[in-house]
């Protein structure tokens, strides 16, 4: 593996950190000689909230995330096969990349499914991220990890079953997303988010498909990520 | 010397060109509207905001506890922390990650202190080439021009003179259809996303608490920065430590829309280390060079709130002078109203004129998500470098002060001045008289000669205006 080739230093930073101690050691003298450390109080998040938890996720999280400009499909459950077929087949996609993972929508299962069926319509699947497969692919298929009612957002993190680039290199990404996923505002996800034991080395909150307004501030999507984001959304 | 003479030219220079102020006026009023519509739609916007400004002064008011904790957490995780006290030191540790490993191309996600401390051109001078990846600063790199704003680079640019750079620069079709200039920067990019072996990026909040940076993006190139290359470096100013990760959605809900009008930007990436075991991709090595640059020395001062900016770019658009003047005109990394507190205090006498060239409407104030007092901070600025305005604005400004502070010479000198400048401009002083071709000039070249009304509001007062009721 390459990891080992390009090996970090052996006590990283150790070196490059003295410059820093010196320099909070002078801060601290000079800024900051007088007065105790006052915590800073906690967040009175059921003031700031925008979504209530009592509210009906379902639909806040189908208006916000079209708002954004998402492509949200609702269906039932036993309709998602068919629904990601079918967009697939709207894009005629050559490659697909699924990318099954065991804590989201799309299980191992599912997605054995799903690539038997693209495969057997002539299109060619890969669940591998190596490299030029992603960059050749007409869309990704993933799950997620979370997604936010408020904004419409979708989480995707990094781990050994999910790569950074599925949700990002494809020009197309489709993402199931059970309803149970749904959280009500940002400040529940992060606070869910706090609580895993260890944070992944990656998490991206995805809202919307990728866009710039640089020129003439007219907006247009598919910059560096995908122009199209569809979410397969079911309930259970 | 004179130091206003550098803001003159560059002011004259500023309305040259028509379509440039044609085009920051509509760009600056979409984005104002675009921001009202998006705070008329959160629920607690004030209550975020008056939180946000707490967050963000609370944190630079216990900084190097922060950094401390931010420090030891982002080590512990297998970051390499490296400190910079200026922008030729910031430099040095970064060409030096670059060539001690052989890096030979680096692609660079929009980051304001890269910028600051002109970090391509140092790159450039060690071989190492550097490609600007946001589509507003890869035109801008290949234009080889500057940007004009903190999040919209080309502000300035009209999609001809865009098209016309792409042509030039890149050999492509020429086209002026923004989604097609769009595809052939997106094809152009993608072949260096491939090959590139360095990400650069700067960070919009590094978490203390977990020792994680947070990027937003809008097109992606952000996500690709972290994502291709093998090594990963973050210049991150040191005022962007957020205490925890809980105190993020306060000013996510914020930011985004601030700056655009969207709930959040299209990519809220949260970095918490560089790749893991058996992680499928992301860079091997993650660096992060903490930047002083001037930053410990304002927050020792009187100025220590403009540290709480978040970098949104609500204060420019919202600015009737730099919606008028355009970014160019500061001379500065940082340009609008932010920029006139910042760069002063960064750069000192070069840019010690900027807090004058504000009308002091107060909308920088007004717009701002983290309540950082513009206008109180330019005249505080003002009232710094007092002692080197020119003798005779000085003496006028005395003189100006002693009558405002009585009421009975204020009202003479309202009578007088209403005789020596009558409504029809045919007084005494006018437009062409000597006074104001010689002594005043430097005052009146650009403003409009008084008018007073023939009745003052007091006079109206006393004769029964406020009876009408």
């Amino acid at each position: 593996m390459s990891a080992e080739s390009h090996p970090a230093p052996a006590r990283p930073g150790a070196a490059a950190l003295s410059p820093l101690r010196d320099f909070l050691q002078r801060l601290r003298r000079e800024t900051y000689r007088a007065g105790p450390h006052v915590p800073l109080p906690a967040s009175p998040t059921h003031l700031l909230r925008e979504v209530a938890p009592a509210e009906n996720l379902v639909s806040r999280f189908q208006t916000s995330a079209a708002m954004v400009g998402c492509r949200v499909h609702r269906v039932r459950r036993d309709e998602w096969l068919a629904t990601v077929r079918g967009i697939l087949r709207e894009r005629s996609a050559r490659t697909v990349l699924v990318e099954p993972h065991a804590e989201t929508a799309l299980t191992a299962e599912r997605a054995a499914q799903l690539s038997e069926a693209l495969e057997a319509e002539g299109v060619a699947t890969s669940a591998q991220c190596v490299d030029e497969s992603l960059f050749a692919a007409d869309a990704s298929v993933t799950g997620v990890i979370s997604a936010l009612a408020e904004t419409g957002t979708l989480v995707c993190v990094s781990s050994a079953a999910s790569a950074r680039g599925a949700s990002l290199i494809p020009p197309v990404h489709i993402a199931l997303v059970s309803s149970s996923q749904l959280v009500a505002d940002l400040f529940d996800f992060f606070e869910r988010l706090g609580a895993w034991a260890e944070l992944p080395a990656n998490v991206n909150l995805i809202t919307g498909p990728s866009k710039t307004a640089d020129i003439e501030g007219v907006l247009v999507t598919g910059v560096h990520g995908p122009g199209e984001v569809h979410i397969v959304l079911t309930a259970d | 010397m004179n130091p206003t003479s550098g803001l003159r030219a560059r002011l004259a220079e500023a309305h040259r060109d028509q379509r440039v102020v044609d085009a920051v006026h509509l760009a600056t009023w979409r984005k104002v509207e675009a921001r009202a519509d998006a705070m008329a739609g959160l629920r607690h916007y004030a209550a975020l905001r008056d939180r946000a400004a707490q967050i963000r002064q609370h944190t630079l008011d216990h900084l190097p506890q922060y950094l401390e904790q931010f420090v030891e957490r982002a080590t512990a995780l297998g970051a390499t922390v490296h400190f910079a006290a200026n922008a030729d030191a910031a430099c040095a540790t970064v060409c030096d990650i670059a060539v001690s490993r052989g890096l030979k191309l680096a692609v660079k996600s929009k980051s304001m202190t890269t910028e600051e401390v002109h970090l391509n051109d140092a790159l450039l001078a060690a071989g190492v080439r550097v490609v600007e990846t946001d589509l507003g600063e890869f035109i801008v790199q290949i234009d080889r021009d500057r940007p004009s704003h903190i999040i919209t680079p080309i502000i300035h640019k009209d999609r001809r003179q865009v098209a016309r750079a792409m042509a030039r620069e890149l050999g492509c079709p020429y086209t002026e259809d923004p989604a097609e200039m769009t595809r052939i920067a997106r094809q152009h990019l993608r072949d260096i996303f491939r090959r590139c072996d360095l990400g650069i990026t700067g960070a919009n909040f590094a978490v203390a608490e977990t020792g994680t940076l947070c990027l937003v993006t809008n097109e992606g190139n952000g996500r690709m920065t972290v994502t291709r290359p093998r090594v990963h470096v973050a210049l991150v100013g040191i005022e962007k430590i957020i205490p925890r990760l809980i105190d993020l959605p306060v000013i996510l809900k914020l930011l985004a829309r601030s700056s655009t009008g969207q709930p959040l930007g299209a990519y809220t990436t949260l970095i918490t280390g560089p790749r893991r075991e058996g992680d499928v991709d992301g860079p091997e090595e993650l660096h992060i060079v903490l930047l002083d640059n001037g930053r410990s020395r304002i927050l020792s001062g009187p100025f220590r709130e403009v540290l709480r900016c978040v970098r949104c770019g609500a204060c420019l658009n919202a600015c009737p002078v730099y919606r008028n003047v355009g970014g160019h005109a500061y001379n500065s990394v940082y340009p609008g109203p932010i920029g006139s507190v910042l760069s002063p205090l960064l750069y000192g006498r070069p840019a010690e004129e900027l807090p004058r060239a504000s009308s002091l409407c107060g909308l920088c104030y007004q717009v701002c998500p983290v309540k950082i007092d513009i206008p109180r901070l330019l005249v505080q600025l003002r009232t710094a470098t007092r002692a080197r305005q020119p003798r005779g604005k000085r003496l006028l400004m005395r003189a100006w002060a002693w009558a405002m502070d009585r009421p009975w010479l204020y009202r003479l000198a309202q009578r007088l001045m209403r005789r020596l400048l009558p409504d029809d401009g045919t007084g005494w002083i006018n437009r062409d008289n000597h006074l104001f071709r010689r002594p005043l000039r430097a005052w009146t070249a650009q403003r409009d000669l008084l008018r007073p009304p023939p009745q003052s509001f007091r006079e109206l007062w006393k004769g029964g205006l406020g009876d009408e009721r």
